[in-house]
């Protein structure tokens, strides 16, 4: 907020003027450019939508048992960790490594938090991750970034920091995210320090780390130790890191590597089965539940072998691929069905879960962009995810980071929050009072609880247009990508830079600049 | 603000501080406050055109834009509305002895078969804000009673509106009728409502078709401007 600037000779003009409570114009005016306050996560206030009973979640857990006792999973190109599962009671031949049944959820449900706090640099940007709370967070992986004017094109650290600038401005993304796109104008060896540094300097929110290799896992934890300080990081959550499985049943080296850096460092875990069903899960729902199942416990079991207590996120990655070309799709049914029972394990496992986001195919932000994205957004909330990776941007299966479908997007987890909210009960909100004061016939537009609640009462969009027909064709007859175009540039244009410690600053760019130093660019 | 709110005596103000702060009461919609200034300014010895036009209607038209600008919400806009309606009331009686031209009067109702009123009511609501003097004849009805509704009380602009694509064909039969009476060019004739269109208020032989209540007030300001005008223009003439 600008302080009202006093023109000298008109202060008491003015303090009269503003006698009022309403305050008139200038009062009003100010009161609705404020920013206002919004929590710095979601907690649901409505039941998860359950569709699997006691009887399907059983038998999903006893196949899973199964799968892990007689056909096991591959840990490939890690010694240690076949290491650790030997010791671990687990039957260990070449890669192969087989579980008893019960053993890994055992091993689980003795030390892995049900909840925990992944800590922001600004405090009040703390997320509970967990319970009955929902994270969103932007998009993740896409090599090609979109936007109306300069259409598809390679990602580069400009657009990386533009999406973390985004991200931070925007009211209902709680996350800064992680790779929210690749920056591909970079050496491959050296993306993560910009990365990483892009998001503790231009944002204050929560972020997630590297994980494409383990010495950049390491580079993340250095400079968390130095923003966070070193005790303060080994003993809380202060980076999320996206752990893939290699499905099916494998985890590979570059996983493997990532995930023992961070558990070993207390930093949490979303280990991932990434599942286009038909080619990396079976063709069903129930198989494809099973294979996640057994993929997640192995990985979230291993988090707590290297550090009991670690926090760690049961994470499911599930779409399906068209059996007419192989091509990955969105927002279907069946991957629908997948993310709500794959919820319910998780809970019932007692871990955090991480899945769903704004996913769709459309090469544009269209209508089968706003279609599947809908539908897969709303599955997410109603099925109780706690980490929702790929809330915003998303398109073309992940291979595009667009900005007008950033900004369209964070309008719909504006949507989903207020819904998750629940339903008010309170006295004000029966409003008997309106009902008396109105009654039959006329309208409730001037009545007194109206006037009293009307400016929070309904979700106001950001993006769609309401207007008439007539005033909207004056208005040009925008689209709702064309109002998007317009509202991220607004928005990044009003970007300010969140305050940060210079101490803090100088060694982060000095840890940055002496890694760069330290080895010649590569590009592979 | 419990304190400022003792400090603001109105009767106090010089006219120029005094006409701000209507506009401020105005915008908020304090309907007492905006007729105490009223007053102030009348006791002052102000015509009750200046009141009018200085204090009122520049009120309502910061008011609007604001409405439009998206700041102001609905409830809000009513509110001013009311409270210039309530400015008005004194003032109406008083532009009357005067002789100065009224912003206007204009006689509004739903057409038979059509018992949905809210649209209307707003465009009521919203036209008195403006300072104009609204007859609201109600819902259903027929022609006779808009006939009977401009005989009696000689609006400047008969308003009309329908909800449904069934009701709307109607509002042709009020203006066929005005026609074969002679009537029709006596009144600027204007309707509303979801299912119309601009092509149809043409087609059916209305002076305009207004989208929204903010448009509704617009149009009815520029056809009042244009009538003054013709009739200054007649009466040099004559």
């Amino acid at each position: 907020m600008t302080e009202p600037t006093v023109v000298p000779g008109e202060e008491e003009k003015s303090t009269r003027r503003r006698g009022r409570p309403g305050g008139g114009r200038e009062g009003r005016q100010a009161v609705r450019s404020q920013v206002k306050a919004y929590p710095p996560y979601i907690t649901r206030r409505i039941r998860p939508v359950e569709i699997l009973d006691e009887a399907g979640l059983a038998l999903i857990e006893r196949n899973a048992d199964t799968v892990l006792a007689e056909i096991g999973i591959e840990f490939r190109d890690d010694p240690e960790v076949l290491d650790i599962w030997r010791q671990a009671g687990a039957s260990v031949e070449g890669q192969r490594v087989r579980f008893e049944p019960g053993m890994l959820r055992e091993i689980i449900q003795k030390s892995a938090p049900a909840q925990f706090t992944q800590h922001a640099r600004n405090p009040a940007r703390n997320v509970e991750i967990g319970g009955d709370h929902t994270v969103f967070a932007p998009a993740y992986g896409s090599p090609f970034v979109r936007d109306l004017e300069k259409g598809r094109r390679y990602a580069t650290i400009e657009d990386f920091r533009n999406f973390v600038m985004l991200a931070y401005q925007s009211p209902y993304l709680h996350h800064s995210g992680g790779t929210v796109c690749e920056p591909v104008d970079l050496p491959v060896n050296k993306r993560h320090l910009e990365m990483v540094y892009s998001h503790m300097r231009y944002s204050d929110k929560p972020f997630m780390g590297s994980v494409t290799a383990p010495e950049r896992a390491e580079d993340t934890v250095a400079m968390a130790r130095i923003l966070f300080g070193e005790e303060f990081l080994d003993r809380h959550c202060c980076i999320l890191n996206l752990i893939n499985a290699n499905s099916p049943l494998v985890f590979d080296g570059t996983m493997l590597g990532a995930l023992k850096v961070y558990a070993r460092a207390n930093q949490g875990c979303i280990v991932s089965p990434f599942i286009l069903a038909g080619a990396m899960s079976p063709v069903t729902v129930a198989g494809t539940l099973t294979q996640i199942l057994a993929e997640a416990l192995a990985g979230i079991a291993l988090t707590q072998l290297l550090r009991p207590g670690a926090p760690v996120v049961f994470g499911s990655f599930a779409a399906a691929v068209s059996m007419q070309s192989g091509a990955p799709t969105f927002g279907t049914p069946e991957p629908s069905q997948v993310l709500y029972g794959a919820a319910q394990l998780a809970r019932r496992l007692g871990v955090p879960f991480r899945s769903g986001g704004g996913l769709c195919g459309a090469k544009i932000p269209d209508a089968q962009a706003a279609y599947e994205s809908a539908n897969t957004l709303q599955t997410t909330l109603l099925a109780g995810v706690n980490f929702a990776l790929h809330a915003a941007g998303w398109l073309e299966g992940g291979l595009v980071m667009s900005y007008e479908k950033f900004a369209m997007d964070v309008d719909q987890l504006g949507k989903l929050q207020k819904f998750a909210a629940g339903v008010d009960l309170s006295e004000t909100a029966q409003a008997l009072d309106a009902l008396r004061e109105v009654g039959p016939g006329s309208h409730f537009l001037g009545c007194g609880h109206t006037l009293a609640n009307f400016e929070n009462a309904f979700y106001r969009s950001t993006i769609a247009d309401n207007n008439s027909f007539e005033q909207w064709e004056a208005e040009g007859a925008l689209d709702a990508a064309q109002r998007a175009n317009a509202q991220w540039k607004k928005q990044l244009a009003a970007y300010q830079m969140p305050e940060l410690d210079p101490g803090i600053d100088e060694a982060l760019q000095a840890f940055v600049a002496e890694k760069k130093a330290s080895m010649p660019d590569a590009f592979v | 603000m419990a304190d400022n709110d003792d400090d603001l005596v109105l009767s106090e103000l010089p006219d120029d501080e005094l006409v701000e702060q209507m506009h401020a009461d105005l915008y908020d919609g304090l309907k007492d406050e905006v007729v105490e200034g009223t007053n102030i300014l009348l006791e002052r010895g102000w015509g009750a055109d200046r009141v009018l036009a200085e204090a009122l209607v520049e009120g309502m038209r910061i008011v609007g834009i604001d409405f439009r600008d998206g700041i102001l919400f609905v409830p809000e806009v009513l509110l001013a509305a009311n409270a210039m309606k309530a400015g008005m009331t004194i003032l109406r009686p008083l532009l009357a002895e005067t002789g100065a031209p009224p912003i206007g009067k204009m006689v509004i109702g739903t057409v038979k078969g059509d018992i949905h009123d809210i649209g209307k009511n707003l465009v009521g609501m919203m036209m008195e804000g403006a300072g104009f003097e609204v007859v609201d004849i109600g819902i259903n009805n027929p022609v006779e009673n808009y006939l009977a509704a401009l005989e009696e009380h000689k609006p400047d602009i008969l308003g009309m509106s329908a909800l449904l694509t069934t009701t709307m064909p109607y509002m042709k039969v009020v203006i066929d009728a005005m026609v074969e009476q002679g009537l029709r060019d006596d009144y600027v004739v204007l309707v509303g409502g979801a299912p119309l269109n601009e092509e149809f208020g043409k087609a059916i032989g209305a002076d305009a078709y207004c989208r929204d209540a903010a448009v509704a007030v617009e149009t009815a300001k520029s056809f009042m401007y244009r009538r003054h005008n013709m009739r200054g223009g007649m009466a040099a003439q004559q």
